[in-house]
């Protein structure tokens, strides 16, 4: 799970893409998502953002969002089921509408998550703030802030797991199947995150500051970060996908 | 006590596994697991508390296989310091802290036997108990942890690199506490640590891995001497063993500075009188 973020090189057209279209791609992809209620076109950002996993090479951390995202979704299409009360009685309490509305909710979760995903997988986090910086003038204490977010995730998650780690050892059962039981024990763990967050924080600041964080400006830089073809190949499809999103009914 | 029977781990995402491990660690020892970053040290350590299960073979501690034994009665007979005492501390005073780990083994009825026991671990570690752990120092951060750990009196001490750290001071009085548990109380205690000072002061056997494997296992001064097997394992022997086995003769018996300089002395003495 800590590796969900982390970046695989490779050299796919998405690898030597612009971090900017990157963005602007996922964005087009999230927007068509929520700009469209038909299951088929939801279905079709579906396939494409596989399409886009296995283009990056990136086939197995695709399938591992969607494994992942599964209990979730079961949950909210059952949500939404019970609790959409238009459209014709199909059975119990179910309408037909209610399905489709639990379908769309569903696959929009998926299609909005696994782009994200496949980002920060095909991107290095430093190239995400060196574009924003360099390409989108984004200040630069902004950008470190989003990619510092990003970054410490996978560590975040590495430190919960130590903690938890540390107070199975104490014999504290975290492999309880009562959920109630398992939320009351996860509590305490609180504290000793928070801490050691708010440490990392004072540390991370000070090692940027040392270097000279409050002096980099978008002309600071060594890497330069250019458009080329595949980029407006990008360009294009977001376009594509936004009209499709918009004019299929 | 401890029986490692051909135990293999590997992790799923591709972490140091340790492979065909085996070897006893009997009631009341003091043993070290030495080698460099990477060897399996601490994967060992967890796979005998049993935060981990052997994928190969078998490890019981007390009889009790801890692939197959509850979380909390393994905490009765394991207690686990960890190198960040941060990652153990969870509540707003040294009392509480101490208590937490009670009331997840005995159970929150035993009032009146953990606020005993409490009492005897601030005396023993001089605490009011009121303090709040996050504010204190390094060293007593990993000593509320420590009083956290042996709160339950457990049978085995597992210790990975808990000098971490410290300074010199707040190293000793953590293994004065832990050294006294092993001879007066008879605790098995085993630990990872990298300082070999620490190692050839205070255990007294030996194991050593390189590459997710064992590869000697005996008394900690026959271990620091064998100079193929510290090559092999990356291991720098502390400066008393490298200084008395160049040295060469019965300097080489020697193990901490004040016995060499008394042998230096003698041979002096008699050098002067030939």
């Amino acid at each position: 799970m800590t590796d969900l973020f982390q970046y695989v090189p490779g050299n796919s057209p998405l690898h030597r893409m612009n971090p900017v279209t990157k963005i602007v791609l996922t964005v087009s992809v999230c927007a068509a998502a929520f700009l469209t209620d038909n299951l088929l076109v939801l279905l079709f950002l579906l396939v494409f953002d596989f399409m886009i996993g296995i283009t990056a090479g990136a086939a197995r951390k695709a399938f591992s969002v969607f494994r992942g995202l599964f209990r979730v979704s079961v949950f909210l299409f059952i949500l939404q089921t019970l609790f959409v009360r238009r459209g014709n009685r199909l059975f119990w309490i179910v309408t037909d509408e209610g399905l489709l509305t639990a379908a769309a909710v569903v696959l929009r979760l998926l299609v909005v998550c696994l782009p994200l995903t496949l980002v920060l997988t095909v991107t290095r986090v430093s190239d995400i703030a060196g574009a924003l910086v360099q390409v989108l003038r984004v200040p630069y204490p902004y950008a470190f802030t989003l990619t510092t977010a990003i970054r410490f995730i996978p560590q975040f998650m590495e430190e919960m797991s130590g903690i938890m780690e540390a107070q199975t050892a104490r014999g504290v059962e975290f492999d309880t199947r009562n959920p109630i039981k398992k939320l009351g024990m996860l509590l305490p763990l609180c504290a000793p995150l928070l801490i050691s967050s708010v440490r990392r924080t004072g540390a991370t600041a000070t090692a940027a500051e040392v270097r000279g964080f409050y002096l980099r400006t978008w002309e600071s830089g060594c890497r330069k970060y250019g458009f080329g073809p595949v980029d407006l190949a990008a360009a294009l499809i977001c376009a594509a996908l936004i009209a499709g999103a918009v004019l299929i009914p | 006590m401890i029986l490692a029977e051909h135990v293999s781990y590997s992790y799923g995402g591709g972490g140091q596994s340790v492979s065909d491990l085996s070897f006893r660690i009997g009631k009341g020892e003091f043993a070290a697991i030495l080698g460099e970053n990477g060897a399996g040290k601490t994967t060992t350590v967890k796979l005998i508390d049993g935060l981990l299960k052997p994928t190969e073979g078998r490890m019981t501690v007390n009889g009790l296989d801890t692939a197959k034994t509850k979380v909390s009665e393994r905490a009765r007979q394991v207690g686990f310091l960890f190198q960040n005492p941060d990652r153990q501390i969870c509540r707003n005073t040294v009392r509480d802290e101490i208590a937490f780990g009670l009331r997840a083994v005995w159970g929150k009825k035993e009032k009146d036997r953990i606020d005993e026991r409490v009492g005897e671990l601030l005396d023993l570690f001089t605490f009011t108990g009121d303090e709040e752990p996050f504010s204190l120092s390094r060293g007593q951060r990993q000593q509320v942890a420590l009083a956290s750990t042996l709160a339950v009196k457990p049978a085995v001490l597992i210790l990975d690199e808990p000098t971490t750290g410290l300074d010199y001071r707040e190293c000793t009085r953590i293994m004065e506490f832990i050294r006294t548990l092993n001879e007066k109380e008879g605790t098995t205690v085993v630990m990872v640590c990298h300082d070999m000072e620490v190692v050839l002061d205070y255990a007294r056997r030996a194991l050593v891995m390189a590459g997710g494997r064992l590869l000697a296992d005996g008394p900690v001064r026959e271990i620091f001497r064998d100079e193929v097997l510290m090559e092999r394992a990356s291991l720098l022997p502390p400066q008393i063993i490298r200084i008395g086995g160049r040295l060469g003769g019965t300097f080489a018996e020697a193990d901490d500075a004040e016995t060499l300089a008394s042998l230096v002395a003698d041979e002096a003495e008699r050098r002067r009188g030939a």
